[in-house]
């Protein structure tokens, strides 16, 4: 299977991000992913979008962009915004704002699990700045070998 | 969202029970968000979340599960949660959730062990 690549343009709301979790979980079940795979794509998907819509949209309008790269062996998911209409903290992934959350995160707290979830199901997961002055956030889901049984 | 269609309430013993009809991504997370503040202005004290329909949920959801929880505890009351599918038992254990939620396996087990 060649690599091919798949473009989306939402806006930034979380109505939207409903459809795409149900694209994803299609797609990845096309690609021959197990249904425990399944959800954990369409959760970190959901995690990863809606980070970029709170934290990462001056509003509505602006809208995030989602590139999805599937091959025979991998689905990648790159999540883009253009930062928040913060003028001092335009773009939400500062170290220290990672720091912090990453210190504060505990089972008892009510926000702040996302990025803990998606490092924790992605087989890859890579944050960035962007020119666009926001955030690139890409994920990385490896098919399992053929004669691995899902447990 | 028309919070109907996000799930049903009853009530039985004087126990609020509500039962979620759809998954809990971003969107649908924020209505349950209102609707349990809601039951906190409400004064209702003990609360059951059945989610045996549910097949997704997000950690926008479970934090607010988590929150009104701990506003019901501190005035003596409580949200228990039940019928849990594996993979959302999968998201409150990598959360630690569960470790802070009472989870029951049925929704009469939840009712009983107010």
């Amino acid at each position: 299977m060649a690599k091919t690549d798949i473009q989306l343009k939402i806006p930034s709301a979380d109505f939207y991000i409903e459809p795409v979790r149900a694209f994803i979980g299609n797609l990845a079940q096309s690609l021959g992913f197990p249904r425990k795979r399944v959800a954990d794509i369409q959760l970190v998907l959901d995690e990863v979008c809606s980070n970029a819509v709170h934290h990462g949209s001056a509003n509505d309008a602006v809208g995030i962009k989602l590139r999805i790269a599937v091959d025979a062996h991998t689905l990648e998911i790159l999540v883009r915004d253009t930062g928040s209409g913060n003028a001092r903290q335009k773009n939400w992934l500062t170290r220290e704002r990672l720091l912090e959350i990453e210190t504060n995160r505990s089972p008892s707290s009510e926000r702040g699990h996302g990025i803990f979830i998606a490092k924790s199901l992605a087989d890859t997961h890579e944050m960035q700045p962007n020119e666009a002055g926001g955030t690139d956030v890409r994920v990385v889901f490896h098919l399992l070998k053929p004669n691995t049984v899902e447990v | 969202m028309d919070s109907t269609k996000l799930m049903k309430l009853r009530e039985t013993s004087g126990i609020k029970i509500i039962e979620i009809t759809t998954d809990l991504s971003s969107y649908a997370a924020s209505d349950l968000r209102k609707v349990l503040e809601g039951l906190l202005v409400e004064k209702v004290d003990r609360v059951v979340v059945n989610l045996s329909q549910v097949s997704h949920i997000n950690s926008t959801a479970v934090g607010a599960l988590v929150g009104v929880a701990k506003r019901l505890r501190q005035n003596g009351g409580d949200l228990k949660i039940c019928a849990l599918a594996d993979n959302l038992t999968r998201t409150f254990n990598l959360i630690g959730a569960s470790s802070v939620l009472e989870i029951y396996e049925s929704e009469n087990s939840a009712l009983a062990a107010f």
